[in-house]
């Protein structure tokens, strides 16, 4: 699995469509033609990767979305980080902090 | 959730999921059984209001949009829309006979509208008989080159096929031809009456004969991919491949998915041409949430799922379509012949397919 830190920048690969129905992200590779379906923190962090905020300040602005104590949250925000880069539909953004 | 879920999710509360743009009716081919209404007179969208309609289908978190026609690239404005599409994410599909997909617009297709999926028409396994279908001498060879070309440029290609009686008979060929171009064929087993309701096209409707063959065909090939040898899947355009269960509507049309033609009419669906609202009078989101003719079909998908229902075990191979019931019958709750043919011959299929199941094997 790829190691994810706050300051890493993360960005939606090119390849990579979605949409939010009922909260809920509907994603397709479309180099893989593989459909996943995301729930609504999936959905959120798949919203922030946009290539210029830091995994540190997803984690900020979904502390204000999501009730539950900062620290799990900060820890199931990188896990899921790494694991929808390790999904192939995240990648690191050039020139920034290697994950 | 799954994605069937979500499909549910989307018939059941209305979400507009995928739209299907007729951008145009002009083609450089002149198929004889066309079911475009070529004599439908309009204004048609300009190009500012087709990238206002993008923008809106962003807005309603429309995912799937599919670029038609007749020929789509025959528009004027393909590529800067196809491009502005994938700019807001659309998960583009292109539906085109293929006729001008090579050289410099194939590459700027790939690289300006980078669409997930291009849907190309094959008419039969021979020149003679593609061609006949296409009334254009010498299509189906710069179809072979452009589809060669096309993978090569690393393009993701399905090929569709309307079986009809004069390709009936080479429809091994066809599955061979897409075997050996490594790509995935869906064969439609119907041809329906034009847009206009003209009847012309089902001059050249399958024989039952045709159908069984074409049936018998899919089986064998469905039994060899089972026993581990290639075959070609047969892949569905948009989310018309995950049918949810249970769900209380038939289908997506105008519950989850609309066509547009090239004057702004909406339809429920490409097959049920029974106009809902146009874009030069209102808005899609307009049309979509207050549009009386949408709530109608809405709860006609409703009573056509009671109907069919009713027909029994085997009414899901009727494969019944409210669009063509309306095109064939007058009703969209009509029974028709090619639906009824269509389940009697699966059923013997089926009964054939049970049969071998049941004789000894003997190695």
């Amino acid at each position: 699995m790829i190691a994810i830190t706050p300051a890493t920048v993360l960005q939606r690969r090119s390849d990579v469509r979605y949409r939010r129905i009922e909260g809920e992200a509907v994603v397709l590779r479309q180099s893989a033609a593989e459909v996943l379906v995301l729930n609504e923190v999936g959905a959120s962090v798949l919203e922030l990767a946009d290539g210029e905020l830091s995994v540190g300040e997803w984690i900020d602005a979904l502390a204000g979305e999501y009730d539950g104590d900062s620290a799990s949250l900060a820890r199931d925000v990188l896990a899921f980080a790494a694991e929808l880069a390790e999904a192939g539909l995240l990648e690191p953004v050039a020139g920034g902090p290697e994950p | 959730m799954s994605l069937a879920r979500v499909v549910a999710s989307a018939w059941r509360e209305n979400l507009l999921f995928s739209v299907l743009l007729e951008l145009t009716y002009r083609c450089n081919l002149d198929c004889f059984f066309c079911y475009n209404d070529l004599g439908l007179r309009g204004e048609p969208l300009s190009r500012e209001q087709y990238l206002r309609l993008l923008a809106d289908l962003r807005e309603m978190e429309v995912m799937n949009l599919t670029l038609s026609g007749g020929e789509p690239l025959a528009h004027p404005d393909f590529l800067a829309l196809g491009a502005r599409a994938r700019e807001l994410g659309f998960v583009v599909r292109i539906k085109s006979n293929g006729h001008a997909l090579r050289g410099e617009l194939a590459r700027r297709v790939r690289d300006e509208v980078d669409p997930f999926l291009i849907e190309v028409s094959l008419h039969g396994a021979t020149a003679a008989t593609h061609d006949r279908q296409t009334r254009v001498p010498g299509s189906f060879e710069r179809l072979l080159a452009n589809l060669r070309e096309l993978r090569e440029l690393g393009l993701r290609v399905k090929l569709n096929s309307t079986l009809t009686r004069w390709n009936e008979g080479e429809i091994e060929g066809m599955f061979a031809l897409a075997d050996s171009l490594g790509l995935p064929l869906q064969v439609d087993p119907e041809v329906t009456p034009r847009d206009d309701g003209g009847r012309e096209p089902l001059q050249v409707a399958p024989s039952p004969e045709g159908v069984l063959r074409l049936f018998r065909l899919q089986f064998a090939r469905g039994r060899a991919a089972e026993e581990g040898r290639p075959e070609v899947r047969v892949a569905r355009g948009g989310d018309d491949g995950t049918v949810p269960t249970p769900v209380h509507k038939h289908c997506g049309a105008g519950s989850s998915g609309i066509a547009i033609d090239p004057f702004g009419n909406v339809y429920p669906c490409v097959q049920w041409r029974r106009p809902v609202g146009n874009l030069h009078e209102k808005g899609i989101g307009e049309i979509w949430r207050g549009s009386a003719g949408l709530a109608e079909v809405r709860g006609l998908t409703v009573q056509v799922k009671e109907r069919i229902g009713a027909e029994g075990p085997g009414s899901h191979l009727l494969n019944f379509c409210p669009g063509s019931a309306a095109a064939h019958a007058g009703s969209s709750l009509e029974l028709y012949p090619a639906a009824v043919q269509r389940r009697e011959i699966l059923e013997q299929v089926m009964v054939e397919e049970e049969k071998r199941t049941l004789l000894p094997v003997v190695r």
